[in-house]
């Protein structure tokens, strides 16, 4: 061997200086995940054990009395369930429409792949912009919707004024932005089934809908998975079209978590009750992503 | 006409119907942008303007400081991209080709960021900021952004698929591991760069959450922040300001509209392989 001229402790000496060089490109990444993500983690929940108002520099030590505060608050509750209820909406309108649009527009032709773009554009614009579009398509008065309905002979629907409407508005802003990377995401599940099983099974006498039913949806579980599991994470997370819509109104019936969170820290400045609910929230999500999981390991098909 | 002729025209005919209605309120948005105060107002929409009021703009430019938004908006987009673009070149580099203690135990760390949202991080953030005098400037709209796990990820899956040979041998010409992501990774990974590149862009010009809680005067605010706060002072629905409200939202969609159609494939190609298996 060529290196056995070298002495074995200057070899060493290299291969661990090579270590530490390789461990310094990873040092940025690592020492700003440590200062603005794990750390405010650790902090967040120290925060929450006090009664800190976010501006004096004095706090008292109460130790879970934020968490049981707001266990015992009927709001708490209130707002846990809106925000189930969000979540749920959205991510089953989502994932059901756009399985259809993904059935519908997986078509090999320029057309189709025009009006698959048309459909995906509007993941990545602004929820500011697009909630503000939709609050003025609402609108009761001028709104174009209302104005169609009245063709029908409805009369004008206050969508955000509305208790019985409002948290509907609000879902139907985030399915528009979302059911096309639903679809883009559904077609590139669909062209990774392999194209034997459907010959194969028209063979065997299959129809359309039993070919759905028995090979394309089972098939797709992987894709439904990875869908399900990052909508239902940010889901739960929604504010952007809260805060520009309904505000949480009327009635607190679109008071969805974040909402409470950003009002309880930066409206009223009870900076400890709300790092408890940030921690109870954060528990919540990985709770149910962690469920999520662990239910397909058995239900999904991997292929091969 | 055969069935299987009449089964296409239904198909076409149900797929452009489907994209008309999902495209409406981004041409609503357009149209309106274009309409004088009074044709709002009119009993029965137009579809197309009666006349075209470009002087929405700027009258819009009047209402709010868009200029000053857009220019805010840019510095904090660019300054994120580059920061994460750079911090996750090195590290997806270290994880995928590098040599060091627990490497994939500190992966797995970096992996694990993924699930912890901003909301649960920005109270501690907020004060850290404030103690460094950070608030309502650049450095606290761009440094807690500074790193990206999920750019990391993409890289590091893209680095890994790469070959050895051709950094073995950069490494006995003596190139050192700047060299060797900058000029050979880099160029190799291309795509991947790109798309990390364009999704981190459009990314931050639409953040909202976090701008809104690190600023607090008019000529520090973003465009969506300005656009929401324009929309809460002037009442949109009562005082039918949404000519402007319209005029200001195409200013800030514009620039996002333009790079998805110029860069659709890359993100495309990105969101199809973003599933795992």
């Amino acid at each position: 061997m060529s290196d056995q001229s070298i002495p074995r402790k200057r070899r060493l000496g290299f291969r661990t200086l090579e270590k530490w060089k390789d461990f310094s490109l990873a040092l940025p990444a690592l020492l700003f995940l440590a200062i603005f993500t794990y750390f405010p983690l650790v902090s967040s929940f120290y925060i929450s054990m006090t009664n800190w108002d976010l501006i004096k520099p004095i706090k008292k030590y109460l130790g879970f009395k934020n968490y049981e505060r707001l266990l015992g608050d009927e709001q708490f509750y209130h707002v846990l369930k809106v925000t189930f209820t969000y979540t749920i909406l959205d991510v089953v309108l989502s994932l059901l429409i756009g399985l259809g649009l993904a059935l519908l527009f997986n078509h090999r032709s320029r057309a189709f792949g025009v009006m698959r773009l048309l459909i995906f554009m509007p993941y990545y614009i602004s929820m500011v912009i697009a909630s503000m579009v939709f609050v003025w398509i609402l609108n009761p008065e001028y709104g174009v919707l209302n104005k169609a309905l009245h063709v029908f002979g409805i009369e004008p629907v206050y969508w955000l004024n509305d208790p019985s409407t409002a948290l509907w508005s609000v879902v139907s802003v985030s399915v528009w932005k979302g059911v096309g990377f639903a679809m883009i995401i559904f077609i590139a599940g669909l062209r990774s089934i392999p194209t034997e099983y459907y010959e194969a099974s028209s063979i065997d006498g299959a129809d359309k809908w039993r070919q759905l039913l028995h090979i394309t949806i089972p098939l797709l579980s992987p894709t439904t998975l990875f869908l399900v599991i990052t909508s239902f994470i940010s889901s739960m997370q929604v504010f952007q079209s809260v805060s520009v819509m309904t505000g949480g109104g009327p009635l607190g019936t679109t008071k969805v978590m974040v909402m409470w969170i950003y009002e309880m820290a930066f409206v009223q400045f009870k900076a400890g009750k709300a790092s408890a609910l940030v921690i109870i929230f954060f528990f919540i999500i990985i709770f149910f992503t962690f469920i999520q999981f662990s239910l397909s390991k058995r239900k999904v098909h991997y292929e091969g | 006409m055969s069935s299987k002729g009449l089964l296409i025209t239904t198909r076409y005919t149900v797929a452009i119907l489907i994209t008309l209605l999902m495209f409406f309120p981004l041409y609503w948005l357009l149209i309106t942008s274009l309409k004088s105060p009074d044709e709002l107002k009119a009993a029965i929409p137009t579809f197309w303007p009666e006349r075209i009021a470009w002087e929405n703009y700027s009258d819009a430019f009047h209402a709010a400081p868009f200029g000053r938004y857009a220019l805010n908006t840019l510095i904090q987009t660019v300054g994120i991209v580059v920061l994460q673009l750079n911090i996750s070149l090195l590290a997806a580099y270290a994880f995928a080709k590098g040599n060091f203690w627990g490497r994939d135990k500190w992966f797995f760390l970096v992996i694990a960021a993924l699930i912890v949202p901003d909301q649960v991080t920005f109270v501690p953030v907020y004060v850290m900021m404030a103690k460094l005098g950070w608030l309502n400037t650049f450095l606290a709209l761009i440094i807690p952004n500074g790193v990206s796990a999920y750019s990391i990820f993409l890289l590091r899956q893209t680095f890994k698929s790469l070959n050895n040979d051709v950094l073995e041998a950069a490494k006995v010409d003596g190139s050192n591991r700047f060299h060797i992501i900058y000029r050979i990774l880099v160029p190799m990974a291309f795509p991947t760069v790109v798309t990390v590149i364009i999704l981190k862009f459009i990314g931050s010009w639409n953040s909202y959450f976090w701008p809104l809680i690190m600023t607090n005067t008019n000529d520090m605010r973003v465009l969506t922040v300005g656009i929401a706060m324009l929309k809460n002072s002037v009442g949109g629905s009562e005082m039918l300001n949404w000519h402007l409200l319209m005029a200001g939202s195409v200013i800030v969609i514009a620039p996002i509209v333009i790079l998805f159609v110029f860069a659709q494939k890359y993100i495309v190609a990105a969101m199809s392989h973003s599933t795992f298996k």
